[in-house]
């Protein structure tokens, strides 16, 4: 871990060691090293159609006969408009987009809180996946593989569903929500969803959010959708607490730049948020939001 | 012994046992109380001792009634745990026909119970055979352990004794039998299987007098028992300083301030007399679709031995689980109203517990790591976020907290660092669950 650190720290600073320069260099670097795309609207399949026209199209993320996993953030029995969950509208756009895309196989993992045989309804992602071929469930002892994790400083080994690793185009698709020991939810944290029970607990006890980092060194998806339709901003991750409504969706490639776009929208500095000051220190992505290009789309 | 008669017994005692096993449709699953409420033993025993009356205790009506025109036709011909007792004293080929050397047992068993749930606090209601009967197929679930399967050896016991002493059960031992063969005697129906002659006036003072006896050394024993729980409650420390708003439907005793036991029992559970009132028929754990209710094995006392209580954490660590805020599956199902029935809204009201940070071992508290698994967990938002150093810790607000154990379930601290002690009595809280708001 420490190469890394000193690697990016050379990448970074051009070799150049003096103060003065380091400042320099930053400028020199002041173009923008991620990019964020949020669309504001309403209409859940129209803005979700506009952010993927940005990012390239469908075809740039799934192609026919791919495995598709997505993991949305159903861990709650916690009714749609609490915002406890992963929008269902949004799950399900994704899901057809897939689906008419000709992927094989659609799954969505997740290692509900609450016992899925009330999360799942509740959460109205069961219903709104109701006649496309996705597959949400929650995953038992045999789903799961464990794996190591090289770059993890403090997560060496984390059992990970089997679909997860397995796939050909992974999404990550949380809520953003407070959260008493994350501080916020947001997508990086959404890794604890899908991990097995026994991970989570000792993450906690470990350092949680060096662990929050350390997955996502290993689970790499290849797009990130923040849901800030609507957003927890108390009583976190459960609720009910009190709401506000952005009507965003948040897309991006970079899970730490879009975390840290996220976190404004809670009034709150990312690097305030320890996991993203780590994981952008780590490499993972680019938190700090005057190298995040951020591209507004109304629809 | 393969007649038509023991064909019917053996389809009926298959009903019941699927019953019990719990092999009914989804949405069924409450159906699992007809068994045991059938007893008017079990039924009348809590219709006296907590002087309510609902619809499942009217099911040990018939029961009641038929005695006294058809005899003890139930005994011989439809009783599951009477068909197994005989079935399994058939084997018995070294000793025959020792049981009509022994007083008939049942009888005074009956009369125990009934007398005793007159003075308020029925002991011995779990000799019910039905009850046992149900106790032994509620049982099988994953994962069996020998605790969990503890309630089954009343069933296990009664096949022994009937295996060295063929039909002394049901003939001597059963209260159940005993009951009927009383009721009986009320009216001039005469099919027992004894040569009968007509009763003389001496005899019937003799029975009149034994009735009264019984009674009265039942309720002897069910005033003694239940003063004597209530002083041990009355010396236990209160976890909470308030007073508690509202009671159950029993009507209210001396000394119901609130206080902290070791042992949390089901939601809508009638503390004061739950160990006398439960007839271990393992229903409630049954029910349980986490697999949280297990059979307390001392933790209440040694007349709660085998009552239902809670347990959100196995010891191995295997199972997790808590009293979920949207299940009321356990109320549905006693038969004697020890458990009585709550609806979705009266449940997530009720504190069955009240849990306390050891901030010693919490991870938050003890070593500054961001945790609040606690609070993520909490259905109902009563733990608060103490800020500390930039680190958020726990704190339990007692006055929200229901001790559903969702807390202690998923502590992620070794050990664990938030346990709950159960609340006696169960009451209600001022603060309303947050869930109530959501249909």
């Amino acid at each position: 871990m420490k190469s890394i650190k000193r690697r990016s720290f050379l990448k970074g600073t051009a070799a150049v060691t003096t103060l003065p320069a380091v400042g320099l260099t930053v400028k020199a670097e002041d173009k923008p090293s991620a990019t964020v795309i949020v669309v504001h609207g309403k209409d859940i399949a129209k803005m979700v159609d506009a952010g993927i026209a940005m990012l390239g199209g469908w075809g740039a993320f799934v192609k026919p006969g791919m495995k598709v996993a997505i993991k949305p953030n159903v861990a709650w029995n916690s009714k749609p408009e609490q915002g406890g969950n992963t929008n269902p509208e949004l799950v399900r756009a994704f899901v057809l987009a897939a689906q008419s895309q000709g992927a094989a196989r659609i799954d969505l993992p997740e290692n509900t809180c609450h016992d899925e045989k009330s999360t799942f309804p509740t959460s109205g992602v069961e219903a709104a996946l109701k006649g496309t071929k996705a597959r949400l469930y929650r995953p038992g002892k045999k789903d799961y593989q464990a794996v190591e994790i090289p770059k993890g400083q403090i997560v060496k080994r984390a059992h990970v569903p089997k679909d997860i690793l397995a796939c050909d185009c992974l999404i990550n698709m949380p809520v953003a929500k407070h959260h008493g020991g994350a501080t916020l939810s947001l997508s990086m944290k959404n890794w604890l969803g899908s991990v097995s029970n026994a991970d989570r607990r000792s993450w906690h006890r470990d350092g949680l959010h060096q662990c929050i980092a350390d997955i996502n060194t290993f689970i790499k998806p290849k797009l990130v959708v923040i849901d800030a339709t609507r957003i927890l901003l108390t009583k976190g991750p459960q609720g009910p607490g009190d709401l506000a409504h952005p009507d965003e969706i948040i897309f991006s490639t970079d899970t730490v730049a879009a975390d840290a776009y996220a976190a404004t929208l809670f009034k709150k500095e990312p690097f305030d948020v320890p996991h993203i000051k780590i994981a952008h220190d780590m490499g993972i992505g680019c938190g700090d939001l005057k190298k995040i290009r951020v591209e507004r789309i109304e629809v | 012994m393969f007649n038509r008669r023991n064909l019917i017994r053996l389809i009926i005692t298959a009903v019941f046992a699927l019953l019990s096993l719990g092999f009914v449709p989804e949405g069924w699953k409450h159906l699992r109380v007809v068994l045991p409420a059938l007893s008017p033993l079990l039924s009348l025993g809590g219709v006296v001792a907590t002087l309510t009356v609902s619809a499942v205790t009217l099911l040990g009506l018939p029961l009641l009634l038929m005695p006294l025109f058809k005899g003890r036709f139930f005994c011989w011909h439809l009783c599951p745990m009477g068909f197994l007792a005989e079935s399994v004293g058939r084997l018995n080929r070294w000793n025959k026909g020792g049981a009509n050397k022994v007083p008939f047992v049942g009888k005074a068993l009956a009369l125990l119970v009934i007398g005793s749930a007159a003075a308020g606090y029925p002991v011995l209601i779990w000799t019910d055979p039905l009850s046992v009967f149900n106790g032994f197929f509620a049982v099988w679930r994953e994962p069996l352990t020998w605790l969990s399967a503890a309630t089954a050896s009343g069933f296990v016991l009664i096949l022994l004794i009937s295996l060295l002493v063929p039909n002394i059960w049901c003939h001597r031992l059963c209260p159940l039998g005993g009951l009927q063969e009383m009721l009986m005697r009320l009216t001039k129906c005469r099919k027992t299987r004894q040569a009968d002659e007509p009763e003389t006036a001496l005899e019937k003072t003799r029975v009149a007098r034994r009735v009264l006896l019984g009674m009265a050394v039942g309720g002897l024993s069910g005033i003694v028992y239940g003063g004597f729980k209530k002083r041990r409650a009355a010396a236990r420390p209160s976890p909470t300083a308030k007073t508690p708003k509202g009671g159950g439907r029993r009507r209210r005793r001396r000394g119901t301030r609130e206080v902290s036991v070791p042992y949390i029992r089901p939601p809508g559970a009638a503390l004061s007399i739950f160990n006398a009132l439960c007839a271990r028929c393992g229903n409630c754990m049954a029910a349980c679709p986490y697999g949280l209710i297990l059979p307390d094995l001392g933790s209440s006392g040694i007349d709660g031995l085998f009552t239902p209580i809670l347990m959100f954490r196995s010891r191995n660590g295997e199972q997790e689980g808590f009293c979920f805020q949207e299940c009321t599956a356990c109320t549905k199902v006693c038969p004697t109203g020890a458990i009585s029935s709550l609806t979705r809204e009266e449940k997530q009201q009720m504190a069955i517990g009240v849990a306390h940070v050891c901030k010693g071992k919490c991870l938050a508290w003890n070593k500054a790591e961001y945790c609040m698994v606690c609070q993520e967990f909490c259905p109902y938002h009563a733990i608060d976020e103490v800020e500390r150093d930039g680190v958020m810790c726990p704190e339990v607000d007692s006055s929200k907290c229901r001790g559903c154990g969702a807390c202690e379930s998923q502590c992620p601290a070794l050990p664990i660092a938030i346990l709950v002690s159960g609340r006696e009595p169960q009451l209600r809280l001022a603060a309303p669950s947050p869930y109530l708001t959501q249909k």
